[in-house]
This record gives C-alpha cells, structure tokens and sequence, in this order.
C-alpha cells in the first residue's frame, strides 16, 4: 500500500487550477488527497485530458493508477510537452491529485515527483502574481 | 570619411528612434494587400477556454511558474472599436426557452463539444491563422474535434447550391469598408452556437465580421435563426492578438469521463 489519503487540508490548493471542460467536483472528490508512488507505465497526450498511467504495489499486487490532468492545449502553454513527464517511462514517480468520487483507482493530477527530485506542480490562479 | 560614416550613423540612429516614438504613441497602421484591403493574414493567439491556474517547475531548487494566457479568450476590457451592439446571451421562442435551460443544466451529459464533437461556426470563435489571398480567405483552425479550414470566396460568387449541410457550414465573405464580412449558410443541426445549450435549426445563418483594431484581429458573429430564434443574436467581440506560435496538430480527442459524472457540474470551454 504505497499510497494514502489524506483529508481535506487541500480543497484550496486544487480550486481553480482544475477547471477545462467538466467541473472537477463532478468526478472528483476534492478533499480526497491521494498520493501515489509507483513506476510510471505511460502517458497519453489526448483531449480534453492528458493520462498519466501510474503502477503501484498494493496490498493484492499491482494497482494500475489513471490520473488525468488539464488539456494538451494548456500543458503546451504553461511550457510543458509531453516529453516533460513522459521522460520518466519506467521510472518510480510520485504523483499527488484528488481521487475519483467512485472510488476507482482514478484521480485528478496535482502534482508529479520525479526520480531526481524535480517536481511539476500545479498551481492555482490565485496564488500566481499578476504581471 | 570617417565623419561621413558617422552621419549616416547618426542618421540611422534618428530614423530607428522615430519609428519607434511612432509605434508607441499612434495606433498601429493597418497593413494592406495589393487590393487595398486591410491584411488580416497571420498567426493569431489561440482563443480556447483554458484552465486558470499554471505550473510550477523545480529544478535543481530553481522554481518556474508559468501561467496561461487567457485573455484572448475573456470578454475584452472596454470599447471595442467598430464592435456592433451585443448581449450576454440570445432570445428563444417562448415554445424553445424550458428546452434550453434544459440542455445547458445537463450540459455535461447533452453539449456535443463536451463529447470530443465540432464546436461548428460560430462557435469555434476567430481562427488561429488567416491566410489572404485576392480571390479568397483561408482560416485555419485548432481544435481538440479535428483541426479544420474554411476556404471562403471573397470574389463575389454566390453560396454553393450542392454542399452538404454540415457543422461549418457554407461560407462567402465581402469587405464592407475594412471589414471582412462572412456569410455561413448551410448547417446541420447537430452543433450548438454557444455554450448555453444553445441549439439551432438546418436554418441558422450565421454573419461573423473580422477586422484590424490597433494590430489585434477583433471577430464577432451575429446569428440568426427564425425557427427558434425570437431575434437576432450578435456576440460578444473576440480581441486576438497576433502570435509567433505556430499551428499544431490537436491531439486526439477521447472522453473517458462521462460514464463517472456524478452530478451535473460543468463550465466553460468553447
């Protein structure tokens, strides 16, 4: 069992930097913090939400974790490709996000950890300095 | 001879300085082709609804945030120049009116764009990149459905009588002064023309309007729609600045999260 889950300290930290097509607060559930540490097996760069597909030690093997993120069209303009994340293939990652309302192994991604130390974070507007 | 090269030096040095006090205090001069026609052609920012928010990057202890610009997208600040009168949102039938409220409060479950389809015109807003030529307009377009065109006669031909209806319809454009006027006609009833549920009948006609404004493109679309419509409906004016970023092919288009919806909760996107 490789990730927890925590209560709700980070409902703010996700609000607004999780909006493009459906709310959030349909699929997810934004006080289930999950945070999950495993090999990363792929990512999909598709509409309208990016897939990052993460496999964990769980307590009756392999947990197959899907994270989906914001769309292609965003990541390009906050500077970040798909080879950013996908560089990592067959890596140990960290990945934290809010977990699915259904309790599958699904989550909405916050942020990626990677091997050497170096993280991509997703940041609420409101904690962005105007310019 | 050295003096002469230091005078033309000099003079240089003056010309550039000039130019550039023109360029801060006057309102750019509109570009034109041959034919006298403002240029419209060029890269213009990408206009899709995005998430708020950006990245934060660290490396090596180094921290970049980086944000989204959104403004191309949001309702510009002030007076549009040349805009025609507008509201926030169009007038139904009074027969059409509980339909629309309905398609908009299960939007998530009912708007064909949510589902990876064609936003169609006007929807999709003001095209990425204009290519001008004399006897016609190209618009080039970005979107998660499929990255269209439009190739739009400006020679004064009338619509085709044999195209197939569809989501961009069938265009034909004329400048009316240094306007760029386009004429869709032709559509399929599949596509709404705003996010609000708002559907239409095979009669929509659509006029989009696109013209310079101080070196931005500015779009606005007016439609019309006698089968549903009360009147016509003109949007809110889409300021675009100019960009280097070149077009790029969209990604694929899957939607995995409809089956898991929850409730109805939804916002903004095309």
């Amino acid at each position: 069992m490789k990730y927890r889950i925590f209560a709700a300290l980070v409902v703010l930290m996700a609000a607004g930097s999780l909006s493009a097509h459906h709310s959030t607060t349909a699929v997810f559930d934004m006080g289930k913090k999950v945070q999950v540490t495993g090999t990363l097996n792929r990512v999909e760069w598709i509409n309208p939400h990016i897939s990052i597909y993460v496999d964990a030690k769980g307590e009756h093997g392999v947990d197959a974790w899907h994270f989906e993120g914001s769309p292609p069209a965003w990541f390009r303009r906050v500077g970040v490709n798909k080879s950013d994340i996908a560089k990592a293939q067959g890596q140990m990652i960290t990945v934290d996000g809010v977990r699915a309302k259904d309790g599958s192994l699904y989550a909405y991604l916050q942020k990626i950890t990677f091997a050497d130390g170096s993280t991509l974070e997703t940041v609420p507007a409101g904690q962005i300095p105007e310019k | 001879m050295k003096l002469r090269f230091f005078t033309a030096g000099a003079a240089a040095l003056v010309l550039v300085a000039l130019a550039g006090a023109q360029q801060g205090s006057a309102p750019a001069k509109v570009k034109r082709t041959a034919d006298g026609h403002p240029d419209l052609s060029g890269l213009w920012a990408y206009a899709v609804d995005l998430p708020a928010g950006g990245i934060k990057r660290e490396v090596n202890g180094k921290v970049i945030v980086k944000q989204a610009d959104l403004s191309n997208r949001r309702a510009p600040k002030g007076e549009v120049k040349g805009a025609l009168p507008f509201t926030a949102a169009p007038a139904y039938k009074p027969e059409f009116q509980a339909k629309v409220k309905d398609l908009f409060d299960h939007e998530s479950k009912t708007d064909p764009v949510f589902y990876c389809g064609r936003p169609g015109v006007p929807r999709i807003g003001p095209p990425r990149k204009i290519v001008q030529l004399p006897n016609e307009v190209i618009f080039f377009y970005e979107d998660m459905s499929g990255d269209t065109y439009r190739v739009i006669p400006t020679d004064g031909r009338p619509h085709r009588e044999d195209a197939n209806p569809g989501a961009y319809g069938d265009s034909i454009a004329r400048w009316d002064g240094d306007t760029l006027v386009v004429d869709v006609t032709n559509f399929d009833d599949v596509t709404w023309f705003g996010e609000g549920g708002y559907f239409h009948s095979d009669a929509m006609h659509v006029t989009e309007r696109l013209w310079l404004d101080n070196g931005n493109l500015v779009w606005q679309a007016t439609v019309e729609d006698p089968k549903v419509l009360a009147a016509p409906w003109t949007v809110t004016p889409r300021v675009v600045k100019p960009t280097n970023e070149p077009l790029e092919e969209s990604a694929r288009c899957v939607e995995d999260d409809g089956h898991r919806l929850l409730n109805n909760d939804h916002h903004g996107q095309r």
